[in-house]
């Protein structure tokens, strides 16, 4: 049997490792010129020192390889090239996610190397460890038990896992983990059957393994703990050839789960975040989440090598590097790791079960479960599919005292299958070995089957999700749209060079509206609301979408977008307004565009992140575009609304409409000053006149015209509004009349009205966007799926504007004022055009927050004559 | 340019990638299929059952390297009697021998009246009990 095989390993072994070398070359050119095609190069420059693992990488595994060759010509012909595949793939994922611990790794890869040659050197290695088992376990033991006194963690808090010597640190529980399968292996092998009761074999190794699981436990390394557990269930399966011991391992798993979450806080975190990340995602479940889009994103064949993301993975070198890998190699590079290390896994089962020695057999299984559990238990924990327990995936994950032990350990693995049993074990012995393979399997394949699930069909959730910071790193790299008013004036452009694009607003008054992109910060305003088309996922072909994606992980540059503002109306707007308190909205009353949108105070998008926590603190809220979102009381605006009720349905008027005297109260005689002195109760906006104007309607009526006029409404816009304020029962009005000046409104819905009223009735849907430029360069409308509604009908808007009307008779109006939550006095004025108006009919609203019937009369009335076409 | 470069190495590298696990797979599907065809190919010493139940005798003999024995018609050598268990025992070749295996059936296999608790090897001629069923083994040398 020896014999047969002795040709095999020659001509097959240089095979696979050739193609292993091919592929992680074409990885590392990949990754050279990464940086080059995020920026779009045109030329080639590649980034040669993406290559230094490479060419180290090449180096040792080349005098390994010679190595291993003439000494061990009957060896395992797999086992050599897939951990030469996996240890250099890992070593580039490093290096990839930070160059100053890839050459760290590096190191420690070739101090493993060191330890691989000096133990395939030693004869007679199996017979030493056989021998020594006991010492072997107390040198682990003890250095886990040096941790207590003094251990240390290298990031300077959490659990102090590491010892410090020399300036490197050393994790114990990874030798120990090898240590603790040697002296399982030498004591099983040393039992001879007959002789020894199942309880004289299991009474010693449970007391070791407890003691070690134990140390590991109060040290808080759950993880490692689990797996000695695990280990040690393992290998008594297949020493003493009784399968359900294997039942062992879910159930203690469970227990041990259960009684962790009373008893541990960590435990407790770990199985919360589990069962439902999302309630955490920007808190302790960060990370999982993080890395579950990062799969996500890298979906199939992933974003390439270099050009993802990885990076918002915390610490996502190290226990979180599947989840790095799958970002830019996709679901085809993790499955392929997952293969290998399952391939790793069968091999090291099957070379147990030809091992020469029991010792051997033992050792050789041992090292096969480590390798699978902890590739499962890490990889699941990524996955989503098992609570997370801090632990190494193999030949991958950076960290030096976990590779130098996988290095000693496929070293041992070799070595043992390098000297095979002259004949195959009874069918009996062999029967367990196969269950804990196929376990691993069926395992190894649900790994791939949650990641196809992540990276396929969550693909498309996850990558929208909120918590998906991609967008910063695409801003970066491709330019935004720009957003432009009316007639073509910048608003918001885009400003420097690929790699370290920033965005620029060039009218920081609406800074409010155009909102903010910031990577600290998050997105707000139209270029949140804009997003898809700011940054080119829509109105761009579907071919250069693909185009873009395929070959720099980017969107495309963004397509510009026209607004309806109108940049000298809007200057106007702001100059009007000037330091006051307030909200101006400037309209198109029969169209719904927006000419001019005004909020002070306003915040200057341009100096956010200088500026932010004052702006946040600022109690006078310049982050709050007030044109949306302030909710003003309606108060005696509420004269405009009872008139449009009563001229709609006369009939149900419990009489004749009321005299309105004027100036009753202090503010509705302001108002009428403000005028000229000769404004109506009603249009000043007098209480007197609204109390008798409400009681005389039918409550029912009146709170429907309301409803119509969509006073409990969101209009749909492009900019955030604020929530709609719930119906008023029209009992309430009957009881409480004046509670209907308590309604809330944004100054848009009130410029909405009042565009209803200019417009004959109709009340039209708001817009603020125009046109949006496709790539052929013309300029496309915006398709605005609500029409106008009739809420009155024309007469009675006719009606309306004639007892509104001004000195001009192009003009009508109404002043108005509220008192706010807090005591203080709100001004309102709303206005439009009249039949006599020639241009565009208009509306406007005006709110300023303080007593300014003269500064809200003079905003308005100005901005309604301002108006000149484009 | 270096975008398109920079894809045509990425395509390079998953397709190498999975040459290496296609050609270690393919590796593997070899040896396991010569691995069998050798044992396809071992000499087994010919093994022939006889069994004298309901007074009719029955001559079997397997080519195979494992023999099912039992009251179940999956077995390989099928022993109607009630106190044989559907999967009884049953007989192996390994290393260079053939071993008898009770697989924990209810009334147990004797030979020379011993009860069988761990796989013992078998000779020619050898009596086995299982229950109240008995068969005679027979094995034939390798003709060299």
């Amino acid at each position: 049997m020896a014999a047969k095989t002795t040709a095999q390993p020659h001509s097959k072994q240089p095979r696979l490792l050739i193609l292993a070398i091919i592929f992680l070359f074409f990885q590392a050119a990949a990754l050279s010129l990464a940086d080059g095609t995020r920026l779009h190069l045109e030329y080639l420059k590649p980034d040669w020192m993406t290559f230094v693992p490479f060419l180290v990488w090449l180096g040792a595994v080349l005098l390994l390889h010679k190595a291993v060759r003439e000494r061990l010509p009957n060896r395992d012909p797999w086992v050599f090239p897939i951990f030469a595949a996996l240890v250099g793939w890992g070593l580039q994922t490093v290096w990839r996610l930070s160059p100053s611990l890839g050459q760290k790794q590096l190191g420690w890869f070739l101090a493993g190397c060191v330890f691989f040659w000096l133990g395939l050197k030693t004869k007679r290695l199996s017979h030493l460890l056989k021998r020594y088992k006991y010492v072997w376990l107390l040198i682990g033991l003890l250095l886990i038990g040096l941790t207590f006194f003094i251990g240390v963690n290298p990031t300077g808090s959490g659990p102090q896992l590491w010892l410090k010597a020399l300036g490197f640190y050393i994790q114990p529980s990874e030798p120990l983990k090898l240590l603790m399968i040697v002296y399982l292996a030498a004591f099983f092998a040393d039992q001879i059957k007959p002789n020894i009761t199942l309880l004289g074999s299991l009474l010693p190794t449970l007391f070791v393994t407890a003691t070690a699981g134990l140390l590991l436990v109060v040290q808080r390394d759950i993880g490692t703990a689990s797996l000695f557990v695990c280990l040690y269930i393992l290998m008594l399966t297949v020493t003493t050839q009784r399968r359900r011991f294997l039942w062992i391992i879910p159930l203690a798993a469970v227990l041990a789960g259960i009684v962790g979450y009373f008893v541990f806080d960590v435990v407790r975190e770990r199985i919360d975040i589990w069962l439902n990340p999302w309630a955490q995602s920007t808190g302790n479940a960060y990370q999982l989440i993080q890395a579950q889009i990062a799969i996500a994103a890298g979906g199939l064949a992933g974003t390439g090598p270099g050009l993802g993301s990885p990076l918002f993975i915390p610490v996502a070198v190290s226990d979180f590097i599947i989840p790095a890998v799958s970002e830019e190699t996709g679901l085809l590079g993790t499955a392929a790791v997952v293969l290998m290390m399952m391939f790793l896994v069968v091999r090291g089962i099957s070379i147990a079960q030809s091992a020469k020695t029991t010792f051997g057999r033992y050792l050789a299984f041992g090292i096969a479960a480590y390798f699978g559990l902890q590739t499962f238990i890490i990889a699941s924990g990524n996955l989503g599919l098992l609570p997370l327990t801090g632990m190494t995936f193999p030949f991958f994950s950076y960290g030096g005292s976990s590779l130098v032990t996988n290095l000693v350990a496929v070293m041992i693995l070799l070595k043992i299958s390098s000297e095979l049993a002259p004949e195959p074990l009874p069918e009996v012995v062999r029967k367990p070995y196969r269950w804990v393979a196929a376990i691993f399997i069926v395992l190894f394949l649900l790994v791939i089957a949650a990641g196809s699930w992540i990276a396929i069909f969550q693909r498309e959730t996850l990558l929208a999700k909120p918590e998906n910071p991609r967008w910063v790193v695409y801003d970066l790299y491709s330019p935004r749209g720009k957003i432009l008013s009316q007639s073509g004036d910048e608003l918001a452009i885009t400003t420097g060079e690929a790699g370290s694009y920033e965005r620029e607003v060039l009218m920081p008054a609406l800074s409010n509206t155009i909102g903010y992109t910031s990577g600290l910060y998050g997105q707000d305003g139209l270029e949140l609301s804009q997003y898809d088309w700011l940054r080119g996922y829509s109105g761009t072909s579907y071919d250069t979408l693909w185009k873009h994606q395929l070959l720099y992980n980017q969107p495309p540059a963004g397509v510009d977008i026209k607004l309806t503002i109108n940049t000298a109306l809007q200057n106007s707007a702001d100059a009007l307004l000037g330091d006051a308190k307030g909200a101006v909205v400037l309209l198109n009353a029969a169209t719904g565009e927006i000419y001019a949108l005004a909020s002070h105070p306003y915040f200057d998008a341009n100096t956010l992140t200088e500026n932010w926590e004052q702006l946040r603190d600022d109690k006078d809220a310049p982050m709050v575009n007030r044109t949306t979102q302030a909710t003003y009381p309606l108060g005696t605006l509420v004269n405009s609304l009872g008139l449009a009720t009563y001229y709609n349905h006369p009939q149900s008027a419990k009489g004749s409409l009321p005299e309105a005297e004027g100036g009753q109260d202090a503010f509705c005689k302001a108002a009428s000053q403000a005028y000229g002195g000769d404004l109506n109760g009603y249009q000043s906006g007098c209480e007197e006149a609204a109390l008798n104007l409400i009681q005389n309607l039918d409550p029912e009526v009146f709170v429907t015209q309301l409803e119509e006029f969509g006073m409990f409404d969101a209009p749909v816009f492009s900019l955030r509004t604020s929530a709609p304020t719930n119906k008023t029962d029209p009992a309430l009005l009957e009881t409480k009349p004046m509670s209907v000046l308590e309604i809330q409104a944004t100054p848009l819905q009130m410029a909405l009205i009042a565009a209803s009223i200019t417009n004959d009735g109709m009340l039209p849907s708001p817009r603020l966007r125009n046109t949006w430029q496709a790539e052929d360069g013309t300029w496309i409308p915006f398709k605005e799926g609500v029409l106008p509604v009739q809420v009155i009908n024309s007469i009675a808007a006719q009606r309306l504007r004639k007892s509104l009307i001004g000195s001009d008779d192009a003009f009508w109006f109404q002043s108005g004022h509220a008192q706010t939550r807090d005591g203080s006095i709100l001004t309102w004025y709303i206005g439009g055009t009249t039949e006599d108006w020639i241009a565009t009919p208009l509306a406007v609203a005006v709110a300023v927050e303080s007593n300014a019937p003269d500064l809200a009369q003079k905003i308005g009335s100005s901005l309604l004559s301002l108006f000149a076409p484009d | 340019m270096s975008a398109t470069v920079g894809l045509v190495l990425r395509v390079l590298f998953l397709v190498f990638l999975y040459a290496f696990l296609g050609l270690a797979v393919w590796m593997l599907w070899r040896s396991v299929v010569s691995k069998q065809a050798k044992r396809g190919n071992l000499a087994i010493p010919s093994l022939t059952l006889i069994s004298e139940t309901d007074g009719e005798p029955k001559t079997q003999t397997f080519a195979s390297v494992e023999i099912l024995i039992g009251r179940s018609q999956e077995c390989d050598f099928v022993l109607r009697d009630s106190t044989v268990s559907s999967k009884h025992a049953r007989l192996y070749y390994a290393l260079n021998q053939w071993w008898f295996e009770d697989l924990k059936s209810t009334n147990g296999s004797f030979l020379d009246g011993i009860r069988v608790e761990e796989p013992i090897v078998v000779k020619d001629n050898d009596e086995i009990y299982c229950g109240d069923a008995i068969f005679t083994i027979s094995i034939k040398p390798i003709e060299q």
